[in-house]
């Protein structure tokens, strides 16, 4: 129909494969993501660590450089699994906070305007828009996790005078591995909370606190019941054991606060799925009042 | 094959049973979804719209099954829903082309079509403003835009006259009317308001308690129908009422001298008149009038057996 005839006419034309649905969503809300400043100034924030990461690595690896700041360097720094854990560390800490912004920029504003009954009513099932929204959070937080720490990787490789890369590959598929699962449970958890909760500033604040509350009790029911397993509600401890094993990096955490490999794999899959049940509960296009 | 098919459908929501056994063809070019608050409108359409599975029976769109087919269904559905339903922080254009892009416009494509859509609702000059900033009409109007863009084949309309002035109102009325004359969508429109239905539908149906109490063509209804006329009268109102029932018509009488009447095709006022003066009763008013949908929507509601005894009730009752 033309503009200027006013009229309706049907559509004729081609229409994209359903799968493709799912990327226009995600499309959509990466565009609602990155449209706001603070998030521009959060992602700015969030690579600086990895800045300050190339200067070091640069000159641990360039002599002239480690001349003109006085000799020091390798014997102070080595760019080993111990050095690419911190970056990992820091940028996955980092990302908590992109998340934190970013995940109820997604979700909250649909749900505040009531727009699931329109969205939903499109050929678009409810796993779908999940689906969309997850991929533009993942997105967005690969964006300061695995992508940045993968480069830094490869310009150590390059850089370094050994042939360092291929004998520390385990680096490599540690940093990724970590960071996908971390950031993959991020944007599940940072979706599930944003969708019980309507208001933007009070889901931030809810992330953070999923994440750190449950380490304070944690540790109160190890203090108390004199165990260590208070730990596996202890996020930061779980992950940075985790992030330890997959790099490869030598135990640098005191014994007391180790856990199992596997009792952390269990707790991360039962609070994803209590977020899975959560958004199950909640997205969707029609709520059915009881009584 | 219909544009909906119901077959003995049954809802449940919560426990409690919403939709009760509903069977039916509804074919019209614009169908009409009447009922009192409750009697299930708004579950139908959920239903249609794959958002409920009937925990009985089967419903199906253009011979589509709501449940297994529910993607396809809902590519070739454009949906208005009843309350405010929009992404606030979006731009008209940006959300109609979002919309567009989800029924599986190509990109390019839902921009071209989400300005035109937006153009031919009424909103063209206001298209590049924040949904939240719009009033009440426009917001209406930006949910036809979207429920349009990608060229669906059936058009649900969930209230779209809901909280519209009397201008407004006409005006999506009369764009209602376009579409429905264009002729290449059809409409299911829900409302409980009669006058929307009446001025857009051709066919209607009618629940109640989650039962379908009228499914009928409204024309057809109409014009089967008979003339209803009310009479104030002074004088032997009983001896008149024999003499007129004599004509073959059925009358009720009411203190105060009125009655109510409907004639038969063959029988005019004129003859009404004629006895009156034979009788030597004075007619003080005369009201005449056809069977609106408002009198098939009060029988519909007066009928507690549903559509089975519709039309005993229909032919006992005045």
């Amino acid at each position: 129909m033309a503009v200027y005839k006013r009229n309706y006419t049907a559509y004729t034309g081609t229409v994209t494969p359903v799968w493709a649905r799912v990327l226009v969503l995600a499309r959509y809300a990466f565009e609602e993501a990155w449209s706001s400043k603070i998030t521009v100034g959060l992602f700015i924030f969030c690579l600086l660590p990895c800045i300050l990461s190339l200067l070091v690595i640069y000159i641990v690896d360039n002599p002239v450089a480690r001349a003109l700041i006085g000799g020091r360097g390798p014997e102070t720094l080595e760019i080993d699994a111990r050095f690419f854990l911190k970056v990992l560390a820091t940028q996955s800490w980092l990302a908590l906070v992109l998340a934190s912004w970013i995940a109820p920029r997604m979700i909250t504003l649909d749900l505040a305007d009531n727009a699931l009954p329109i969205l939903l009513s499109h050929p678009i099932s409810r796993f779908g828009y999940v689906f969309g929204k997850f991929i533009a959070l993942f997105g967005s937080l690969s964006l300061v996790t695995w992508l940045p720490c993968l480069l830094l990787f490869v310009f150590q490789g390059y850089s370094s005078s050994q042939p360092w890369a291929m004998s520390n590959l385990q680096i490599a598929i540690g940093l990724m591995a970590g960071s996908v699962i971390w950031i993959a449970f991020l944007s599940i958890l940072g979706l599930a909370l944003s969708s019980w909760v309507k208001w933007r500033v009070m889901a931030t604040g809810v992330i953070f606190a999923a994440v750190f509350v449950p380490a304070g009790i944690g540790a109160i029911v190890s203090a108390v019941l004199r165990t260590r397993w208070g730990l596996l509600l202890n996020v930061p401890v779980m992950m940075s054991n985790l992030w330890q094993r997959l790099l490869g990096a030598p135990e640098s955490i005191d014994e007391r606060f180790s856990v199992p490999t596997l009792a952390v794999a269990v707790m991360l899959s039962l609070a994803t799925l209590v977020c899975v049940g959560m958004l199950n509960k909640r997205i969707r296009a029609r709520e059915v009042v009881r009584g | 094959m219909g544009v909906i098919d119901l077959d003995e459908v049954e809802v449940r929501l919560a426990g409690r049973v919403v939709l009760n056994d509903l069977t039916g063809e509804l074919r019209g070019q614009a169908i009409g979804l009447l009922g009192p608050n409750g009697a299930g409108k708004s579950t139908l359409i959920n239903t249609l719209l794959g958002f409920h599975l009937p925990s009985k029976g089967k419903a199906s769109v253009f011979g589509l099954d709501t449940h297994k087919d529910r993607a396809q269904i809902r590519g070739s559905i454009g949906f208005m829903p009843e309350n405010d339903s929009f992404i606030g922080n979006m731009s008209g254009v940006r959300f109609v082309r979002y919309m567009a892009e989800l029924s599986g416009l190509p990109s390019r494509l839902a921009l071209e079509r989400a300005h035109e859509a937006l153009f031919y609702v009424g909103l063209g000059e206001v298209r590049y403003r924040k949904v939240n900033t719009y009033s009440l009409g426009m917001k209406q109007l930006v949910k036809l835009a979207q429920a349009l863009a990608h060229g669906p084949k059936l058009l649900i309309l969930d209230e779209p006259t809901n909280g519209l002035d009397p201008v407004a109102r006409q005006r999506m009325i009369q764009l209602i009317k376009d579409i429905r004359q264009e002729g290449s969508i059809r409409l299911l429109i829900s409302s409980h308001l009669l006058r929307d239905i009446d001025e857009t539908c051709d066919e209607v149906l009618i629940l109640k308690n989650g039962r379908i109490a009228s499914l009928c063509n409204i024309e057809e209804e109409r014009r089967s129908n008979r003339s209803f006329i009310e009479l104030e009268t002074v004088g032997a109102t009983e001896r008149f009422s024999v003499s007129i029932r004599g004509l073959g018509c059925e009358c009720a009488i009411f203190p105060g001298g009125r009655i109510k009447l409907v004639i038969p095709e063959n029988i005019e006022a004129r003859d009404l008149y004629v006895i009156a003066a034979e009788q030597g009763v004075q007619i003080r008013r005369m009201n005449q009038r056809r069977d609106s949908l408002e009198d098939i929507f009060l029988r519909a509601m007066d009928n507690e057996q549903g559509v089975k005894e519709q039309g005993r009730t229909a032919n006992g009752s005045l």
